[in-house]
Formats: structure tokens, sequence, C-alpha cells
């Protein structure tokens, strides 16, 4: 058989079916009764009459599938730019097919639709924003593509969205942005290694976001004559106006005030002596502490003045209102000095941050007084509040004295180091957690692109890897930050 | 880390069914996404809303900024406002939900509250009770704002010295309202230290301040 026979063959048997068919209807219309007159109009009604219920039936079926994802509650939680986002969600595929979403792709999403329904969209978000994914999915053969909006918010990064305004030079009591200090020692006529120091201080993301100035101060000092070592850090308070003014003063005063008692002072050197030799003589302990206190002490209560004296020259000058507490800055300081039998260090503490003696060699970590904190965070004292130094017990809680053979480093720190850092006061007093601390601060943070602090003798720039170092990154943690060390 | 709770106080008194609620929606939405283009802001703040008519409901726990979605706000058809209860509520959970300083753990910032209403405390004895336990939570700031001409500022002066209002109870007036208080959420993310009271930047032209 050629193929047009075949053909033929096919058609025939094609036409016999439809004859049958034909007459089975005929058969039906005669035994319901239907007369032939009606017989065409009758068949046209029923045709579209089944029809219309048919397309009816299979809209309720997808009205009811979509109704049935809809009460699935579908919600994506948010996101963040450049940040692995991951979602999982079941759909049911046994009711659906053709799972797509609408606008993933551009965002930097991608679906995938497993087994059993369970539905991933994952990716790296790429623009922040409120978005609106269309969900598109197949319900029932012949009728449209069924959509389901699904809101989605992609949060910026934070990182990328912090901007470095310059603080305005104009300002009342301009002061640079940054500054770091490095004070080589040299070596000892006998060529021994002598400490350094370096410190660095950076406004905090969060006055560089509003190109408001830096608070912070630190203020270093060496005294070639007498080989004493003054390091001060002061933290200016974010809402008070002129804290930058103040903690300058603060630093500026205690450094001035003891270099000028240090540099030639030999009953306080002899006080140190003796009671090095005699640590448990009473009479000798309290000759020192005398001098301690008149010292360190008095340099406190010095700064103290010296702000409420420039408030009073400012609130004179000007007609802004302006009071001591405009001044507010917290204050740590210490003087330290080597001896043939180790090293001596006085210091005075008011405020948060931290100031630690550190000593990597017999894992020690001293804290040279007790941060103040309140029950809420930022909650802290100032050196500007008279009532600091009206409390009896300011010089058992302020300050302190130590003899100690070596140590590693001398840190006095802001918190806008020491509570990203450290975070507790549980933590300050854990030596482990200075060993961690101590460890960042050489090795930086590669993650972040922040290099580490090479703090090897001489090495004069440490202070520039010291300011770059300032620049780590830690969510909600934005002060400024002021670091001196003593090495 | 350190979080900055931000307690959202809003009245859904029946009268505020309608165009004033979804008004305040809409003002809602815009201050999430301004607050998120804020970098300090999205790492530090933490939200909860508290609704109150005849019912007292926190519809959204304390959430961080970054996480949040704004949930339904319904309103019933009418009925009383109850704003004491509504301020116990608050207490309870600022007990609940901000941390304090300890030595193992960092405290949050010090809180801030908006509250905002379109009349007045219909249980006023109770109101007149929580006014002192509200202040005991050492707020950084508390804002108040009526809406609309039938709000008594009378009550909210009680509660606070920052009370603000609103003519009208329109999407522009709860919009520019809004963008306000995330203004003042970034700054109290910033102020908080040495003074006690938190400066809010000024209200704009909308926004009436009640001496």
């Amino acid at each position: 058989m050629n193929r047009t026979d075949r053909l033929r063959n096919k058609t025939a048997g094609k036409a016999l079916r439809i004859n049958e068919s034909a007459r089975a209807i005929e058969k039906a219309l005669r035994l319901a009764g239907v007369p032939s007159s009606d017989k065409e109009s009758f068949l046209n009604w029923a045709v579209v009459s089944l029809w219309d219920t048919f397309k009816e039936e299979r809209m309720n079926k997808r009205i009811i599938i979509e109704n049935e994802i809809r009460q699935l509650g579908l919600r994506f939680p948010n996101g963040t730019v450049n940040k692995e986002y991951s979602v999982e969600f079941e759909l049911p595929t046994d009711k659906i097919s053709d799972i797509r979403i609408v606008g993933a792709e551009e965002l930097g999403l991608t679906l995938t639709v497993g087994d059993g329904g369970i539905c991933s969209l994952c990716g790296k978000p790429t623009a922040p924003g409120d978005f609106s994914l269309r969900l598109l999915y197949k319900t029932v053969e012949g009728e449209p593509v069924s959509e389901l909006v699904v809101p989605v918010a992609f949060n910026p990064d934070p990182r990328s969205i912090w901007k470095n305004n310059k603080t305005k030079p104009g300002i009342p009591y301009y002061k640079p942005d940054t500054d770091s200090e490095y004070i080589k020692v040299k070596a000892g006529r006998d060529g021994s290694q002598r400490k350094d120091i370096v410190a660095a201080s950076k406004r905090g993301r969060s006055h560089a976001h509003e190109g408001k100035a830096r608070d912070d101060h630190f203020s270093l000092y060496h005294c070639d004559e007498s080989d004493w070592y003054i390091l001060a850090v002061a933290d200016g308070a974010g809402s008070a106006k002129y804290s930058r003014k103040g903690s300058e003063i603060a630093c500026r005063t205690v450094i001035d005030h003891c270099k000028s008692l240090l540099i030639d002072n030999p009953e306080f050197e002899a006080s140190i002596r003796e009671y090095e030799a005699d640590r448990d003589n009473q009479e000798k302990r309290t000759n020192l502490t005398r001098h301690v206190i008149s010292i360190i002490f008095k340099g406190a209560t010095t700064a103290h003045e010296a702000i409420k004296k420039e408030s009073a020259r400012r609130e004179a000058e000007t007609s802004e209102g302006v009071r001591l507490k405009d001044y507010a800055t917290t204050l740590m300081f210490a003087v330290c000095k080597k001896y043939d039998f180790g090293w001596f260090i006085a210091s005075f503490w008011v405020g948060d941050g931290a100031m630690c003696l550190f000593d990597a060699e017999n894992k020690t970590a001293k804290l040279l007084g007790t941060p103040d904190e309140g029950e809420f965070s930022g909650q802290t004292r100032f050196l500007t509040m008279p009532e600091i130094f009206r409390d009896p017990d300011v010089v058992s809680k302020r300050l302190r004295m130590a003899i100690v053979p070596d140590f590693t480093a001398l840190f006095l720190m802001s918190d806008g180091i020491s509570d990203p850092m450290f975070e507790t006061d549980k933590n300050l007093n854990d030596y482990a957690k200075w060993e961690e601390f101590y460890n960042n601060l050489k090795a930086g943070f590669p993650d972040d692109d922040i290099d580490g602090v090479d703090l090897s003798d001489d090495n004069e720039s440490s202070k520039d890897q010291l300011l770059g170092w300032l620049d780590f990154w830690s969510p909600g943690n934005h002060d400024d930050r002021t670091i001196a060390i003593l090495y | 880390m350190r979080r900055l709770p931000v307690y959202l106080l809003i009245d859904t008194s029946g009268s505020m069914r309608g165009e004033p609620i979804e008004s305040v929606k809409v003002g809602l939405e815009a201050m999430v996404s301004s607050l998120r283009q804020d970098p300090f802001a999205l790492e530090s703040v933490n939200i909860s809303i508290i609704t109150y008519d005849r019912e007292v409901k926190q519809i959204l726990p304390l959430t961080p900024l970054d996480e949040l979605q704004l949930p339904e706000i319904t309103t019933p058809e009418s009925g009383p406002t109850h704003t004491g209860q509504a301020l116990k509520l608050l207490c309870e959970r600022i007990d609940q939900e901000v941390r304090l300083s300890t030595p193992e753990q960092k405290g949050d910032w010090m809180p801030l509250l908006f509250i905002m209403t379109d009349g007045k405390p219909s249980d006023s004895q109770l109101y007149k009770e929580m006014i002192p336990e509200v202040k005991k939570r050492h707020f950084a700031s508390i804002v108040a704002c009526a809406a609309g001409m039938s709000a008594r500022t009378e009550p909210l002066k009680q509660l606070t010295d920052e009370v603000y209002s609103l003519d009208t109870v329109d999407s522009t007036a709860f919009r520019k309202f809004f963008k306000w208080v995330s203004d003042s959420i970034g700054v109290g993310n910033r102020s908080i230290g040495a003074t006690e009271e938190l400066v809010l930047p000024p209200p704009p032209a909308e926004v009436n301040v009640i001496i």
C-alpha cells in the first residue's frame, strides 16, 4: 500500500466513526423526544451551556488553588545587600506547576523548586529598597497563569552608606579629624632598649557621617631629663557641644601639671624607693601616697579647674549661655618611670574606656581603676562633674599606684575601642580578652582589609599603622576612637 | 550589640478608622524606609509598636530595624481609648525587653517613646497612675503627639514636656510627623550621654509645638 492509499483508508475510517457517533446522537435525540425541527438549536444550546459549566468548574478549581496559595501567608524576611540571602518555603507542587518569580533575577536571587515542593530563594541581593516579587504559577491546564505578589525589603550594606564629611575648620574650637604621635625614646647609655609611646585618635564614623568634630583627645610626653613618661586620653561627651575642647584642656593640663612636678622631684623619687625597699611600712606608704596625690590627683583637679575657667571665659565673651557641662569629658592619665627595681606607675581615671597594664609574659592584665558605667549604654561620669571630687572615696576609687618588674604594654583607650573590643566589665577583667585584643592589634583584621600594628621598638611608622587600625568594623560601635600605648 | 529601643504607641480607637489609620500606616512605612538609609540606625535601632483602643496589643515586639516588617494595623468600629492600659503594657514590655548593663552584658541605649492619640484616655484613673511608672523607666525622650482637632493635649502634658499637635489627620501630616520621628531617632542615636535631655530636631510646619 502506498502512502496515498494509506491516507485514503485512514480518512475513510474516520468518516465511518463520525457516522457512528452521529447515529448515536440521532438515537438519543429521538428517545428524548426532540423534534427534528428543534434538533439543531437544542444541540447548540447544549454545547454552549456545558462549555460554560466546564469553564466555570475549571476557573473555580484555579481560584480554590489560588486561595490555598494565598493562605500560605508567604512572607520573605528582609535581606541586606551583598550579604548571603536564603529563604525556604513549601508550595503544593501536586496542584501547581511552572513556578517562577519575576523580578528575582534582577535582584540577584535564584529560585529553585525541589522535591516535594520545597522551594528556596537564594543569592546576594544587589540593590537596597522595597520590592514586589511576582510569584507566577500554573494551576489548571487552559486557565491563565496565576500570580502572588510577595513584598521583600533589602537593607543597604551599612558599611556602604557611611559618609565622610570633613569638619568645618571655622567652628569654635576646631580640631583635626585625626591625630597620631610617636615618641621615640633612645636606647640607654648601656645600649638597653627603652620603651616608646605611640598614640592615635580618629573621629568616629557617626561623627564623620554628619561632619561633626572629633571629641576625643590624647597627649603624650617623655621627659628626657627625668625619664618620666606621661600619657593622657580623654573622651569628650558626644552630646556636649564643646566637649572636644574639654578633652583637649584635660589632656594638656595634666601633662603640663605632671611635667612640672616630675622634672626634678628628688623627694618624690626618694619616697618611691623607700616604699619599694620596705613595702609593709605604713608610714612610707602614706608618704608616697601624699606625693602621688599632689601630682596625680592635683593634676585631675587642676584640669577640672582649667575647663571651668575656659567655660567661664567663653560665657563672658559670648552670649551663648555656656555651661561647664558643655565641656563634659572623661579623663585617664598615667605617669610611669623605670627604676632598677622595676616600673613605678601612678594613674587617675574618671569615666569609661579602659586603662590596663598588660603583661604577656606573666599573663596578667591589671586594670588601673574601674570604668564608670550606668544602667544604660553611654551613661558615665565626667571630669567636669563637681561631685566627682566631693566623693570622700575619690582617691581610693580613682587613683592607682603600681610597682611591677616589667610589662608588655600600658594601654589607655576611649570607649570607642574598649566597647567593641571588650563589651562588658567582666571581659575587661579577663586576661584572655586582653591577649585577644593584643593579638588583634598586631594582626589587624585581614577579612576587612585592616592591617595590624608592628609594635617593635623604635618603629615610628606604628603611629600610622595604629591610625589605620582604628578603622576596624564593629556593628553599632562608631564612636571616636583613641588609644595610647607605652610599650 | 547595643540597641536603641524605640517604642511607638498608636491610638487605634474607632475615630482613627479609615483615612487617619491608613495615613498612619503610610507614615510608618516612610519612617522605616528612611531609617534604613541611616547606617547608625540600621545597626542599633529596634522598634516596637503597641496599639491601643478598647484592646491593647503589642503588635510588634522589639525588633531590629533591619529585620522589621510592619504588621497589620486594624481599628474597631467604635469604643473607648485605653491609653492607661497601653502605658501599663508599655512598662511591662520595657521591663522584659530592654537590657540594662551588668558586668556580663552591655546595656541598651536609653529607650525613646513616641505616643500618638486623636482623643483622650478613657481610663483616666489608670492613666494617671501609670505616669510615674513610665517616668521610672528612664526614657531618653518621650514625645507625645495630639493628632486632629479632638485630641486633648492636657493629659499628654502630664506625661512629657514634648507635646506636639497635628491640625489634620491626613497622610501629609502623618508623613511629615513620622519623618520628624525618624530624624529624632537619628538624633537619639548619637547624642545620648552627658546631657540628660535629648535635643530634638525642629519639627516641620505641620507639627505644632504645645507649650
